[in-house]
């Protein structure tokens, strides 16, 4: 039996892990449902966030500044690519878009290279305290994490049922078509779209940054989960994405308790499961694409 | 199943293309040759790689062409992008690597183990995998790439030996007729397997299953509508394409001697997709173009600047930006407008007397 300690912290850094997937998982969800485009160059400005974060904690010292400053590259970044590259491939093919948005993610991460260079560089966590629940020291900085994407998530829910520029989103995510015949510019909504979905894989690069080593593969590294999750929870759907997020984060942190090759083995497994089950992840829809 | 009766009703329900195959596969020595020329022509042109460049290079390209076929087939007749074709590379890397470091020493027995590792692998995945929509179709593949890796590197650490990967060159037996220890033997035999991989995909094409695919791409409806079931047809085609890539993996770590878990790193996900993408996707020389250019590209890339992954990325995303024919789709009516333009004037020339 594992005790409780380390229960209590393995949850605690699925919790946080998850997070990080939730983050990151979030902006592939809205770009699929609302533009139907896999955009796999998520994974780069998730680097980016994490290197500017570094970057900017090593001149001013602070890290928090850091985040906002990687998210707000990871959002420019991430406008600039849209402007320059999808405006072109919206009408293409699905598939289509997801080897462009690969070239994306290899061209960036030669860029960062050549800014950066090939060392992995450590971010210090900015605050070390630990509180004490039921008897377990737990860093505040991963409680921090997990706040920050729960704000995330009632932000971008709040976001997409009050403003007007969300209900258009959500409209668009059931029918582009009719959104375009009130008149909205979709252009615009996906501009806008794809902006967040990069800001906030920006702020998880950035968030996470202290906890791992920031290295120019470190988007690779995360891939294979971040797939997982959009996958389990169903493509397009946010309430989906948010709980196979912690879903898989929990998975991953006590697999490795009880036996560490499981970590990346069992959330594969559930994956196929689920896959068996429904073809279209627990939240997605069962339409075709259109 | 009624062949035959299947044969009518699809003629019927106007499949175009079908018709076409069927009228243009007949007996005379005439189509007999019209089948082989393109054939003969993408490898002497293999042929010629093999005079003018360096040995590695030209098995490098041979391979990649085969492992590209594969991906060629899934996604130009069936209509299936997959991300995860280094899985199926390493399944067949790892067949043949296990063999050849723990078993045995004859490379032709290793590269039998490999397919037989494809096939098992690709039918036990594929059964799960071909239901799905397009789109998760991609995702889930490329999950399997990277759980693979894992698997390798760090699960099954006890037998892989991890990152360092399984060593065998120099174990491997020299083999009775081809000599698959040594590089120009081996391209030979490389040489030969892509013939003969090419030669089938062509006879499959033509075939009523290569039809069926064609037809399951385009309209699913209709195919089970004349009583064909979507899913067995592509379960076969999975299977044959994703145990074509356990072939390459085989033949890949009997060529270099030694198989380790970067063969299915992520970053190596959509290199046989690019290359297909590149040659043009569905066209038959597709692949050997695509691979040629592609491997050298980053070979010459690579040798001028260190940062290969700068501009192989960004050119990939010119590529798809410039067109999605490909090399082999743009460039064919190019070349058979100025065929015709060089070959018009000579018309002329010769019955411009009388025209004029």
């Amino acid at each position: 039996m594992i005790d409780t300690q380390l229960l209590i912290s393995g949850v605690l850094f699925g919790l946080s892990l998850g997070s990080i997937f939730f983050l990151m998982a979030i902006g592939l969800s809205l770009c699929f449902g609302l533009m139907r485009i896999i955009s796999l160059d998520q994974l780069l400005y998730y680097s980016i966030g994490a290197y500017i974060t570094y970057s900017i904690s090593v001149v001013t010292g602070n890290l928090w500044l850091g985040a906002i400053g990687g998210m707000a590259a990871g959002a420019i970044a991430g406008l600039a690519a849209e402007r320059l590259v999808y405006l072109r491939i919206y009408e293409r093919d699905i598939t289509f878009t997801m080897i462009t948005s690969f070239g994306i993610l290899i061209g960036g991460v030669g860029v960062i290279k050549y800014f950066w260079g090939l060392v992995p560089r450590p971010v210090e966590v900015p605050i070390d305290v630990q509180i004490n629940v039921l008897g377990t020291q737990i860093p505040v900085y991963r409680l921090i994490i997990v706040a920050v994407a729960v704000l995330v998530y009632i932000g971008i829910r709040t976001f997409l049922n009050r403003t007007i520029i969300g209900k258009a989103m959500r409209a668009g995510i059931e029918n582009v078509e009719h959104v375009e015949g009130l008149g909205i510019n979709v252009y615009r909504l996906f501009t806008i779209a794809f902006a967040i979905a990069a800001g906030l894989s920006g702020l998880a690069g950035g968030l996470y940054a202290p906890l791992i080593m920031v290295d120019p593969q470190m988007g690779l590294d995360v891939l294979a989960f971040v797939f997982m999750v959009v996958i389990i929870g169903g493509l397009g759907s946010i309430k989906g994405t948010l709980i196979s997020s912690f879903l898989v984060g929990q998975v991953v942190s006590l697999g490795s308790l009880i036996y560490a090759p499981l970590a990346q083995m069992a959330p594969f497994a559930i994956m196929l499961l689920i896959l068996l089950v429904r073809p279209t992840g627990l939240f997605g829809s069962p339409l075709l694409k259109r | 199943m009624a062949c035959k009766d299947w044969r009518q009703k699809v003629q019927k329900q106007s499949f175009r293309r079908v018709i076409e195959m069927r009228i243009s596969t007949g007996n005379s020595a005439m189509n007999v040759l019209r089948w082989w020329w393109g054939l003969l022509l993408a490898f002497a042109m293999l042929a010629l790689v093999r005079v003018f460049l360096p040995l590695p290079f030209a098995n490098e390209i041979i391979l990649f062409s085969i492992y590209a076929m594969g991906c060629n087939f899934l996604l130009g007749r069936v209509g299936f992008i997959s991300f995860g074709q280094p899985a199926y590379l390493a399944v067949g890397a790892y067949g043949a690597g296990f063999y050849l470091f723990y078993f045995g020493t004859n490379a032709y027995v290793g590269i039998l183990f490999g397919i037989v590792a494809g096939i098992i692998v690709s039918l036990a995945v594929g059964a799960l995998f071909v239901r799905l929509r397009s789109d998760y179709f991609a995702l889930v593949n490329l999950a399997l790439a990277v759980i693979i890796y894992y698997l390798m590197q760090k699960v099954l650490a006890n037998i892989t030996h991890g990152d360092n990967g399984l060593w065998f060159l120099t174990t491997i037996a020299s083999s009775p007729v081809l000599d698959l220890s040594r590089p120009d033997q081996f391209f030979i035999f490389a040489f030969l397997v892509a013939f003969a991989i090419w030669a089938f995909y062509k006879y499959i094409d033509d075939s009523i299953f290569g039809a069926c695919c064609l037809a399951t791409k385009i309209n699913e409806d209709k195919l089970t509508f004349l009583g064909y079931s979507n899913y067995s047809i592509r379960l076969v085609a999975f299977v044959i394409a994703n145990t074509t890539a356990a072939l390459a993996g085989a033949m890949y770590a009997v060529y270099l001697g030694f198989v380790s878990p970067e063969i299915t790193s992520a970053a190596h996900a959509p290199e046989p997709v690019v290359v297909t993408i590149l040659g043009g996707a569905g066209t038959l020389y597709g692949p050997i173009v695509g691979s040629l250019a592609y491997i050298g590209m980053k070979d010459l890339i690579s040798k001028v600047v260190g940062n290969w992954e700068l501009i192989i990325g960004f050119g990939l995303v010119f590529i798809m930006l410039a067109g999605e024919r490909g090399i082999c789709g743009t460039l064919a009516p190019l070349l058979r407008k100025a065929f015709s333009r060089v070959a018009a004037p000579t018309a002329a020339t010769g019955v411009g007397g009388k025209t004029r």
